[in-house]
């Protein structure tokens, strides 16, 4: 980056299955981040809505609640990566000097959602589906997940396990759509309905609505509203589609090969100076919890085929090694599409400036947010507490 | 006969009168050696130009899984209760995602997998419209 971006303010408004109005959510969250940043939003010279359903201009609609500054308003859309792209854009906006101040907006309803296109018809008027829609997200992880319990021997109880700690660990997040009144357990995450073997209806991402923003600004801006609180600096801000495997698959392959993860992090790495060895918290794009666990290992995080060990021995929980999805990740956190990536961001500032409660990791100080986009592509976000 | 037509062009051909073999369709990079699925507009890798080539109707079954989901041109779940889904690896080094027929038990990864025809929406006129799908080659015997 040419100048250095800091998180300055992040707001949200919950995820959840509830009807609420998109504009309300959206006003929510962008007031929430402005509030935090102790800004106004006539000093925001650069907006990015992320959504991927919706209307046209809808983000821009919604912006005028914000106010009629002229702020520059633009739309971008990478499917679950939506919001760590709008991210990405504002960080961008802010280091090659377009902007000092820029808000990332993400907002969305995957119940809304209308994907594909227009289909055609036979001449007896019947509607086409088109071959490229032959494979679902969920089909897809899960053969992820076979391939893995045929490779290295993985269990069903672990990626139980998985779910299961990241249900918990939304259990204390107010911004959570799914909030478990007891401690959730593997047994009761394997004893749910299987939806796609081996993956159970507990091990999906819960899909919903919601809302989430984050302002980045110069560092003159950071240490002018930092109000006392530790600085969060964007240390790195990587982003990569597809490259070439051996058995790529082009036709419905939801998230590209996953080496798509390990290139990106390794950018990251580099951009930032600091090694997987470094890092207080993590999160994932965790819809099913195979990706997770296979982040583990082309995050850097344990060696290849260590993944297991680490859910068995805790690591990757609350009070271990490193936390991955502090609150509650796609898991119990919530998958709305637009605001997901920006929700890990909200996590992850507050974590820094140690704000989290009892979702708090102790001396949390670099935080690293993955995310992957259906197509595909892959962001990699790391924060560190300065 | 019933006919048989692809839900989309440029994926498969499905010979009329059943006598050939339904197969898909690829491209070949001579630049790159490697073969794709589906056609690609120029190699990915060279950016040279590639050539359209039908690909092996066999493969070996990567992975596999059985989703809780309605079969396509479906909007409810059948007696079935979902469906066998499907990574198929082709001899020419191509990975391809289709539903497989049978249930949980009836897989085992590396089995011999064969491409059939997927009827999805059939005419008012009897026609259906295709999509693909593997059949393991020992539930055919």
């Amino acid at each position: 980056m040419n100048r250095d971006v800091y998180v300055i303010g992040v707001g949200m408004h919950r995820f959840t299955k509830e009807h609420i109005p998109l504009r309300d959510m959206y006003f929510t969250a962008g007031m929430a981040a402005l509030n935090d940043a102790g800004i106004k939003f006539r000093d925001i010279g650069s907006l990015y809505n992320g959504y991927i359903g919706g209307a046209m201009m809808e983000g821009m609609g919604y912006a005028k609640d914000l106010g009629l500054t002229g702020v520059p308003v633009v739309h971008v859309e990478n499917a679950s990566a939506t919001g760590s792209s709008a991210f990405r854009e504002a960080a961008w906006a802010v280091s090659g000097g377009a902007a000092d101040v820029a808000m990332a907006l993400g907002f969305d309803d995957m119940m809304r959602l209308r994907m594909g296109r227009k289909a055609p018809r036979t001449p007896g008027g019947k509607r086409l589906p088109s071959m490229e829609n032959l494979m679902l997200p969920a089909g897809f992880f899960a053969m992820w997940a076979v391939r893995r319990m045929h490779e290295r021997g993985t269990t069903i109880e672990t990626f139980a396990k998985i779910a299961a700690k990241n249900w918990n660990h939304g259990r204390f997040n107010p911004m959570a759509q799914r909030r478990a009144d007891h401690e959730v357990t593997a047994e009761e995450v394997m004893a749910s309905e299987m939806v796609a073997y081996p993956h159970t209806a507990m091990m999906a991402c819960a899909m919903g609505a919601g809302a989430a923003c984050a302002i980045v600004a110069t560092e003159e801006w950071a240490r002018k509203h930092a109000q006392g609180r530790p600085m969060v600096k964007v240390a790195a801000s990587q982003s990569q589609s597809e490259h070439y495997t051996e058995g790529h698959v082009f036709m419905g392959a939801v998230v590209g090969p996953p080496s798509l993860t390990q290139i990106t992090s390794r950018l990251a790495y580099e951009e930032a100076g600091i090694g997987p060895d470094e890092l207080s918290l993590v999160h994932v794009h965790d819809a099913f919890p195979i990706e997770e666990l296979m982040y583990y290992e082309l995050l850097g995080i344990c060696g290849e085929g260590e993944g297991d060990r680490l859910v068995h021995d805790g690591e990757t929980a609350m009070g271990g090694r490193i936390p991955f999805s502090t609150d509650g990740g796609l898991t119990a956190r919530g998958h709305p599409g637009g605001p997901t990536g920006l929700a890990q961001i909200w996590d992850a500032t507050r974590q820094l400036r140690g704000e989290q409660g009892k979702m708090q990791v102790d001396g949390a100080h670099t935080a690293l947010a993955h995310m992957m986009g259906a197509g595909s592509i892959c962001l990699v976000h790391m924060l560190q507490r300065v | 006969m019933t006919k048989m037509l692809p839900l989309e062009d440029g994926y498969m051909i499905i010979p009329e009168g059943g006598g050939e073999a339904v197969r898909l369709l690829g491209s070949y990079s001579k630049a790159a050696d490697k073969t794709y699925f589906p056609i690609r507009k120029l190699c990915p890798v060279t950016a040279e130009p590639v050539e359209t080539v039908d690909l092996s109707p066999e493969g070996m079954l990567y992975s596999w899984s059985f989703i809780r989901m309605p079969v396509m041109g479906r909007r409810k779940l059948d007696e079935s209760g979902g469906q066998g889904i499907g990574q198929i690896d082709l001899p020419e080094g191509v990975r391809i995602q289709a539903p497989i027929d049978g249930r949980i038990g009836d897989w085992t990864i590396g089995m011999k997998m064969r491409l059939a025809p997927h009827p999805v929406v059939t005419d008012d006129d009897g026609t259906h419209y295709c999509g693909f799908k593997f059949v393991p080659v020992r539930a055919e015997q």
